[in-house]
């Protein structure tokens, strides 16, 4: 078969799939189903975001879970405030609290990408195994500060009583959300496909390659490097925007280096420098965690072997076993 | 007499006890293709990268048109017009023939802050990417992955990318290394076709090269520049013959 037939043979299904499942899970009485898989498209936003540091920039960042973090909160703390009819802030001007999801979701991507700009001048200073210490330091200095805010519920985290607000959506019904995270999935995936093969990412793409020869050209690679890391914490602020509405709970454990691993692992799996390869990875692995953890609850004990024989076989991940063929930038 | 491009003076650089580069004054003159010889560990290629700003001097200065460069870094180098090819081949195997090319190409045509058009549809890759390719006959490889090009094309493809936007400067750093000789042949041929219009510093191995190619040739031995002058004077030193030629001045 022709592989990009192929290719967009598998992606046309998959997106079927997606796009069918809640009527189908609906229609058969398991509208659990429609929760789950809500949460797989939430995890696929933030993997594709971290494949664009993983797979295509050569930036092996441990702390992607912050910016995760860092969206969800900025959703909580917004909920928090126009829950309890108190501002957030008087001073220098008064901000209110708003459960507005026009409001706190493009709130929550810009907060972490600037938290994103913050930790990347600072972090891209250095490179390799430093690079991979310094991003999973700042995400746990994150953590801890999040656990000690008493404030927001500290280490408990803080409970949301109903998702936010969006005009002509009511987000607390299940499968309208659904059908957001699904859009802003589709809309994610196409801006990162745009993003890799624009001038702006074969820069990118080049300087993970070789990041002497794009200095040889005449680019400054580090600032090229900084945005890509501020793109790609802004999805995954996105992300955690919509973790929070999914689970109306919010705590520290969304900043954990567990979680950064996690999407690591679900990059992993579906498939490095692909971008559809973690919407495959963010599904086997939460499905594979759903369903062995009804069986056993060292879940982990299967997986593993799973992951590295997936790694080891499938150099492409689950995305390269269904596309096979040469490597083409998704 | 010619104008100067490059004048390096005192240059000084040391690792540890060895001293890689010592005391080491050079001129190149615009339009001439200079070459740089020596014996393996003369410091070839320590020199090239303080030219390009990849390493700095301990001491000494470097001068491009005029203006010091001693502590302009890399990137600024190049956007003033000095482009290098790497010894071991530097060339982006991650991406395709055309993408490498058009990462040379927009490098030198402003910012590459473009986050939506695809990279081979800009307007100066559309103007520029075909006589690009063609300057180093790797047209038909457009679309093929750099990793997949034979090692010749892969060196083609590096200088290619060097001749992007008419340097003033063009530094090759053994250019022909691992070539077979259809290979060199091919590459001599293409430098030689250069000569006027950019100024080549040629740091090379093989003789023949060297001395149908150059103007000027500057030997080095130990980080010192012990003699600079035509190839023929330098075929006939004394002093070259004993230090690098060796025995066998028939090269």
């Amino acid at each position: 078969m022709n592989p990009l037939f192929r290719k967009y043979f598998c992606i046309t299904v998959v997106a079927i799939i997606l796009a069918i499942l809640p009527i189908a899970a609906s229609a058969l009485g398991q509208e659990y189903y429609i929760s789950l898989f809500s949460r797989v498209l939430i995890y696929a936003i933030a993997a594709v975001s971290l494949d664009l540091l993983l797979g295509f920039s050569g930036m092996i960042s441990l702390g992607h879970a912050a910016f995760v973090g860092i969206g969800a909160y900025v959703v909580g703390i917004f909920f928090y405030h126009s829950a309890e009819m108190e501002p957030l802030f008087i001073h220098p001007f008064v901000v209110q609290g708003s459960e507005n999801g026009l409001i706190v979701i493009p709130l929550a991507v810009l907060v972490s990408a600037i938290f994103a700009l913050i930790i990347g001048t600072l972090s891209l200073r250095t490179k390799g195994m430093h690079f991979i210490m310094i991003t999973l330091a700042f995400a746990q200095m994150i953590y801890y500060f999040f656990v000690s805010l008493e404030k927001y519920g500290g280490n408990d985290g803080l409970s949301l009583y109903s998702r936010s607000t969006l005009p002509g959506l009511d987000l607390g019904n299940d499968l309208q959300f659904y059908y957001l995270c699904l859009v802003l999935l589709a809309l994610f995936l196409f801006f990162a496909t745009r993003l890799v093969n624009s001038r702006f990412g074969i820069v990118v793409r080049g300087g993970s390659n070789n990041e002497r020869r794009i200095n040889a050209l005449g680019i400054n690679s580090y600032f090229y490097k900084l945005v890509c890391f501020v793109i790609a914490g802004a999805g995954a602020g996105l992300a955690g925007a919509l973790l929070a509405n999914q689970t109306e709970y919010v705590s520290p454990g969304l900043m954990h280096w567990t979680l950064s691993g996690e999407l690591m692992v679900m990059v992993l799996l579906g498939g490095l420098g692909t971008l559809f390869g973690p919407v495959l990875g963010a599904a086997v692995f939460l499905l594979l965690e759903e369903f062995l953890a009804m069986y056993t609850e060292h879940w982990m004990l299967y997986l593993g072997p799973f992951l590295i024989f997936v790694v080891i076989f499938a150099k492409r991940g689950l995305y390269g076993v269904l596309v096979g063929g040469e490597k083409s930038n998704g | 007499m010619a104008k100067i491009l490059l004048e390096v003076s005192n240059l000084l650089k040391s690792y540890g006890a060895i001293k890689a580069t010592q005391d080491l004054n050079l001129k190149i003159k615009k339009g001439h293709i200079h070459a740089l010889i020596g014996p393996n560990g003369a410091g070839k290629t320590t020199l090239v990268n303080q030219l390009t700003g990849d390493i700095f001097p301990d001491s000494g200065r470097i001068f491009y048109k005029s203006q010091e460069i001693t502590r302009l870094k890399d990137y600024q180098r190049a956007r003033l017009g000095i482009a290098r090819s790497f010894q071991i081949t530097h060339i982006f195997s991650n991406l395709t023939v055309a993408e490498n090319m058009a990462l040379a190409i927009n490098a030198r045509s402003g910012h590459n802050f473009h986050f939506w058009r695809n990279s081979l549809k800009s307007k100066s890759v559309r103007q520029n990417l075909d006589h690009s390719l063609a300057r180093v006959d790797l047209e038909h490889r457009a679309g093929l992955k750099a990793s997949h090009l034979s090692h010749g094309e892969k060196r083609q493809l590096e200088v290619g990318m060097a001749l992007v936007g008419n340097p003033e400067l063009l530094i090759l750093d053994e250019p022909m290394a691992g070539m077979g000789s259809g290979g060199t042949v091919e590459l001599s041929k293409l430098i030689a076709s250069l000569k006027g219009s950019v100024t080549i510093l040629l740091v090379e191995h093989d003789m023949d090269v060297v001395f149908s190619l150059a103007d000027m040739v500057t030997v080095l031995v130990y980080g010192q520049n012990i003699f600079t002058d035509s190839p023929d004077k330098v075929r006939k030193n004394k002093e070259v013959q004993t230090a690098y030629l060796g025995e066998s001045t028939d090269a």
